[in-house]
């Protein structure tokens, strides 16, 4: 199978300097992470142009990207007190982006194989027109934006530590986009309760199981496997991309889940049996801060969807969590009834 | 219109949310409505890396009896999310606040920008009035009594 790496971006540009943790050199961390698979040339490289404003309006408004412009053009500064923008962000989160759209084309171009985005920022905190969370734009949603506009059923998984709340909102009510998410709660952002289900034209397209702190591999995979599939199998995807974050491993600095590098090979493995045929699937880094786990996670990844063993960190299994999957698919279950029972109309998947 | 039953008034610990709150108790108390002080946590403070002022209630309840209001009568609540998302969500049930307090200038503050303003983006946002305490000025001289 052939991989395809859409980038690196974000390599020196939108540096917030060594303090903070969304720093450049994550994506050299996540490089070597790449190389450690020794696939040297074998690999494909597409050119990776930023992503244009007719793109990127899809899912954000024009004022909002104006602004981001202006904002970088003046210099940048702190957006809140978590994200920054410094004078050459726009240009980088247009790259970032871009290197979006460019894995979509290559993967069309080659026809098979598996497309991975190592680019920063990151994007799947970024609303329509609110940047939080470290990110600018939302890379993975002005993918699947470019998927749906031409018909296209899309499944987002996000496996990051944090909720998409952008990604969420953007596609709250699209009947072509379904979102999963799998998250530490209670954390940042504070969304993705899992009745939070979509909605009028989208009820039950979006799928939140938020987990406790300490919850590990076993948990997540469950919440993907039991919860999610059911909505995923029925929702039949042409596509899926991967708001794919490294946070959740048990280093990272910034939340308290307890993954192992071999977790994210095994959610990999899962994620991939929802594609409709091969060359569909597409990975967008998101967080992940610790250097080391960073990039033992990126090659274990990588290495399960194209059959290389890497030898892992085993996956891990015992922490909390089984009992939360439980009362999540039965708040789910509630939400979507009383929408249902409140408004006969709506539509969606149960 | 009604007066304002359920106040939230966001609190960072920087100068200018500490004239916000001194400015919302007061008002709080003038109107007999429900005073909370909000602290969202974001990403870095979560992790211990935040370089911004750290919020203790301690220090927000001190600003409160500074301004002649009985502290127990305020409630500190601590919101996952960044400043501007976690005061939107305390607008909406069950929580339901009908007036939003803060400081024109927040710590994330950058001049002459719509973005990184918390003040106007929930001002931008927001469903319910939003009061914008002036940062500069002297607000003891000028707060409702």
């Amino acid at each position: 199978m052939t991989l395809i790496v859409s980038g690196p971006t974000g390599t020196v540009e939108h540096d917030g300097g060594v303090f903070h943790p969304e720093q450049p050199a994550r994506i050299f961390s996540v490089m070597d992470g790449v190389r450690a698979l020794e696939l040297d040339d074998e690999i494909v490289y597409p050119p990776t142009p930023k992503a244009e404003l007719s793109d990127l309006s899809r899912v954000h408004s024009v004022s909002y990207l104006r602004e981001l412009e202006a904002f970088c053009e003046q210099g940048g500064g702190d957006l809140d007190p978590d994200t920054y923008a410094r004078a050459d962000s726009w240009t980088a989160a247009r790259r970032a982006a871009g290197a979006g759209l460019a894995a979509v084309a290559a993967l069309e171009e080659h026809g098979d194989g598996v497309a991975f985005v190592p680019v920063r920022p990151p994007g799947h905190h970024a609303e329509r027109d609110r940047a939080m969370g470290f990110c600018l734009l939302n890379n993975v949603a002005v993918a699947a934006a470019s998927l749906t506009a031409r018909g296209e059923r899309v499944l987002i998984v996000d496996w990051d530590v944090h909720h998409g709340n952008g990604t969420q909102s953007i596609f709250w009510d699209d009947p072509n986009v379904l979102y999963v998410s799998t998250h530490q709660f209670p954390l940042f952002p504070g969304t993705g309760k899992a009745s939070e289900v979509g909605g009028p034209k989208a009820v039950g397209l979006t799928v939140n199981v938020p987990l406790p702190a300490g919850a590990t591999g076993d948990v997540v995979r469950s919440a993907i496997d039991r919860v999610a599939r059911p909505t995923i199998e029925q929702f039949a995807p042409d596509w899926v991309l991967v708001s794919c974050g490294f946070d959740a491993h048990q280093a990272d600095p910034l939340s308290e889940l307890a993954l192992s590098s071999g977790d994210f090979a095994e959610l990999a493995r899962i994620v991939n049996g929802f594609t409709s045929r091969s060359g569909r699937l597409a990975l967008f880094l998101e967080g992940g801060y610790n250097q080391v786990a960073l990039q033992e996670s990126v090659t274990a990844t990588l290495g399960a969807l194209l059959g290389i063993d890497t030898h892992p960190v085993a996956p891990t299994y015992g922490g909390p969590g089984m009992q939360e999957l439980r009362a999540a698919e039965s708040d789910r279950e509630r939400a979507i009834d009383q929408l249902h029972t409140l408004n006969p109309n709506v539509e969606g998947s149960r | 219109m009604s007066a304002p039953q359920s106040i939230i008034v966001g609190f960072d610990g920087s100068e200018d949310s500490k004239a916000a709150l001194r400015w919302a108790a007061r008002l709080s108390g003038a109107m007999g409505a429900r005073l909370r002080i909000v602290h969202a946590v974001g990403l870095l403070e979560h992790a211990g890396l935040s370089d911004h002022a750290v919020a203790r209630r301690e220090t927000a309840l001190q600003v409160v009896t500074d301004a002649g209001v009985r502290s127990a009568d305020v409630e500190w609540t601590v919101v996952d999310g960044d400043p501007c998302s976690a005061l939107l969500r305390m607008t909406i049930a069950p929580e339901s606040a009908d007036l939003i307090v803060v400081g024109s200038r927040g710590s994330d503050a950058h001049a002459g920008s719509l973005l990184g303003s918390t003040s106007l983006e929930l001002a931008r946002h927001a469903a319910v009035p939003v009061l914008i305490v002036p940062a500069e000025r002297q607000i003891g001289d000028t707060a409702p009594v």
